[in-house]
């Protein structure tokens, strides 16, 4: 009863998220005749792929009353890694994809170790692992950006697992992939033990151990699939954009982490959909490709994303004291 | 036992971060350094330095290690450091936006008493205080890639730049003629935009570069007989000369990131790109113009034929900007010379100690495109 009584408020605060979308849409779109356009909207897209994989991934840590910090500067260590391996290395474009993956993941079960069994601060573990992995990237890059293959070479294929070019007109088919991806990983929080554990886990924690599920092995498991999913972002980031600068990455975070909590996952833990983080991901990107194009200056993006950032919070808190 | 076991754990993740964060200040000068002398030609250095290096030792600070722009310019002061026998430490923030950590790190820079400092200012005016401390601790500080206007009398003996007002102008003198039917066709009623992405509006060598374009973009459009307006981010519209506020035929919009990623610029570039006036666009560094490429891929709009798409102009070098060029996406580029910046830093520098007289010395911009982009003077500037 309790259950449906949660998943009846979610589908709520997903509708709620759905019409603020469609009112920035129309906003933007009725103050600037050029963002009404369909290659804006491809742009809004290509901004939001990586966004939006970093969101479904640090969804599964705040749902256990945690955080990842680490996948801003993570995406781009596991980006200068994959990007050194092709470029310095010479190693196959495949190689690369897939070691931003391995180290991804490999960084996840580093975060969820020190976060289930060191019994770290998840705030304060994952800053350590940001901090680590700002100067791994640095390291492995030997200090400086590294260009992954452009669209014009032939080893720029991979371009195409999120863009095909036909006769010059632009098919964002990476939105296809993240949004089948949300609905897998939707289904596994929603409908599999790996899920309901990690709601379990950010619910109350203690009663979950004392019904006898292995507390520290899920709680690992959903750090890992963080790591998992900034792999992918690393990816996706490297195949919309070109030079990877190390140093850079450091608030990229604030974007995914946002996009959840936009989305109704609760900053406290227990609560959250898949779905939900990826509509929060869109509003996000939304504020952050519409409001240069009405005219506004960047830094007004921060401020405004900042100030929706405490109005969904603020819902959180209402919401929690209401119960 | 847990909490101290936490504390352990906790104490130690934090000192392997901070490890890690330190290693990139090593690592920034090791891999030019590997490049420019292996490390017998280096002890040889050190046991015969060359005439007049004395073996002086100074600390460099480069604005980041974002941007292969800054490998070439350790790899110059590496060259300069192996012909006169000093040496020399090269550190810099991970990100040129890193303002207060390259404060920091030009205070500790001043603490170790080099015989000298080089500095490339990621913020002109944070530097000021830490300016005049190493002025009373008589460091001689030599700036480089970008000067530092307001600095106390006698800390800065010189200044090693690119003359940046000159190169943005050089970027519209080349523009200027591929756009001019486009700017006579244009009338108040259907105005013609010309773009432009800087990084910034803080840093002197940017404001310098953004200024120079705008300004000579006005001055040869006035000369055409038309009125152009200045639009966008506030410092470069205030800071802009000649521009008109109504009726202006060609219309100059200037965008700037909220921070120095490529996918903030290539938003602000995309902005200005969808524009069905925009006729040219110029990215004033190589972060900016990767920008412009990145919303180029969706957009498709650039082209060398100005009847067909919309003219680009690039900064600086790197891979992508130069196959855009080989492509045919963007007009040509202008480049500085990293590598001799750092060299002439060190020469400098070397001057300063051993008591001669130094002045600043301003570098040319030198315009490149697929006809020169292999000649021998143009060549070792395009680093990738």
């Amino acid at each position: 009863m309790a259950n449906k009584k949660a998943f009846s408020k979610l589908k709520g605060r997903e509708a709620i998220v759905v019409g603020i979308i469609i009112v920035m849409v129309v906003v933007f779109s009725l103050l600037s005749p050029t963002f009404r356009t369909y290659t804006t909207f491809v742009s809004l897209l290509d901004s939001s792929y990586y966004v939006a994989l970093m969101a479904i991934g640090v969804t599964f840590p705040i749902i256990t009353g945690g955080v990842d910090l680490s996948i801003g500067t993570g995406l781009i260590s596991y980006a200068l890694f994959g990007g050194y391996l092709i470029v310095h290395q010479e190693m196959p474009v495949a190689v690369g994809l897939l070691a931003c993956v391995i180290m991804g993941t490999l960084f996840g079960v580093l975060n969820g170790f020190l976060v289930a069994v060191m019994e770290l601060p998840p705030f304060l573990a994952t800053l350590c692992t940001c901090m680590i992995n700002r100067g791994i990237g640095s390291l492995l890059s030997g200090g400086f950006g590294i260009s992954w293959p452009s669209a014009l070479s032939k080893d720029g294929w991979f371009r195409s697992i999120f863009r095909i070019n036909s006769n010059g007109k632009i098919l964002p088919v990476g939105i296809i992939l993240i949004i089948v991806l949300v609905f897998i990983m939707n289904f596994v929080l929603k409908h599999t033990k790996v899920g309901r554990y990690t709601i379990a886990i950010g619910s109350n924690k203690e009663a979950t151990r004392l019904a006898g599920v292995n507390v520290k092995f899920y709680h690992i498991f959903a750090y890992t699939i963080c790591g998992f999913f900034a792999g992918l972002a690393a990816i996706a980031y490297s195949g919309t954009y070109v030079t990877i600068y190390p140093g850079s990455g450091a608030g990229f975070e604030m974007d995914a982490i946002g996009g959840a909590i936009v989305g109704g996952v609760s900053a406290s833990g227990g609560v959250g959909s898949v779905i939900g983080t990826f509509l929060g991901v869109l509003v996000i990107c939304l504020m952050k490709v519409g409001l240069p194009f009405i005219g506004l200056q960047a830094n007004w993006q921060q401020i405004i994303t900042g100030l929706i950032l405490i109005g969904a919070v603020l819902i959180d808190v209402v919401k929690k004291k209401k119960v | 036992m847990k909490k101290k076991l936490v504390a352990i754990v906790l104490s130690t993740a934090m000192a392997m971060s901070m490890v890690a964060c330190g290693g990139a200040t090593e690592e920034a000068a090791t891999p030019a350094t590997e490049e420019a002398a292996p490390a017998e030609e280096a002890a040889d250095a050190t046991e015969a330095p060359a005439e007049g290096g004395n073996g002086y030792h100074f600390e460099i600070l480069v604005k980041s290690f974002q941007s292969t722009y800054w490998q070439a310019a350790v790899k110059g002061i590496n060259q300069a450091c192996d012909e006169l026998g000093v040496t020399a430490n090269c550190n810099g923030p991970a990100n040129e936006s890193d303002i207060a950590d390259q404060v920091q790190m030009l205070d500790a820079a001043i603490e170790a008493a080099p015989d000298g400092i080089g500095l490339a200012a990621c913020d002109t005016s944070s530097v000021l205080d830490s300016l005049a401390v190493a002025l009373e601790k008589g460091i001689p500080v030599v700036c480089f890639d970008t000067g530092v206007a307001d600095a106390p009398e006698g800390s800065v003996y010189a200044t090693v730049a690119t003359d940046n007002i000159a190169a943005g102008a050089c970027a519209a003198e080349n523009m200027f003629p591929v756009i001019e039917a486009q700017i006579a066709a244009a009338t108040a009623d259907a105005p013609v935009r010309i773009g432009e992405v800087n990084q910034d509006a803080t840093a002197l060598n940017i404001q310098q570069r953004g200024l120079g374009f705008i300004n000579k973009m006005i001055e040869l459009c006035t000369a055409a007989g038309k009125k152009v307006a200045v639009e966008g981010n506030e410092f470069y519209v205030n800071a802009a000369e000649g521009a008109v506020a109504d009726g202006a035929e060609v219309i100059i919009e200037v965008g700037v990131p909220a921070q120095t990623t490529v996918d903030l610029a290539a938003t602000e570039a995309n902005k200005i790109m969808s524009k069905e006036d925009t006729i040219a666009i110029f990215g004033s560094n190589q972060t900016t113009i990767e920008g412009v490429l990145t919303a180029n891929a969706t957009l498709n709009k650039l082209n060398a034929d100005p009847t067909q798409g919309i003219i680009g102009v690039g900064f600086d070098a790197g891979t992508p900007q130069k196959e855009a060029i080989v492509a045919g996406q963007l007009i040509g580029s202008v480049t500085q010379s990293p590598l001799m910046q750092g060299y002439e830093c060190i020469y400098t520098l070397v001057d300063i100690c051993n008591g001669e007289t130094v002045a600043d010395y301003p570098m040319d911009g030198y315009w490149y495109n697929t006809e020169n982009m292999d000649a021998d003077d143009i060549a070792p500037n395009l680093y990738d």
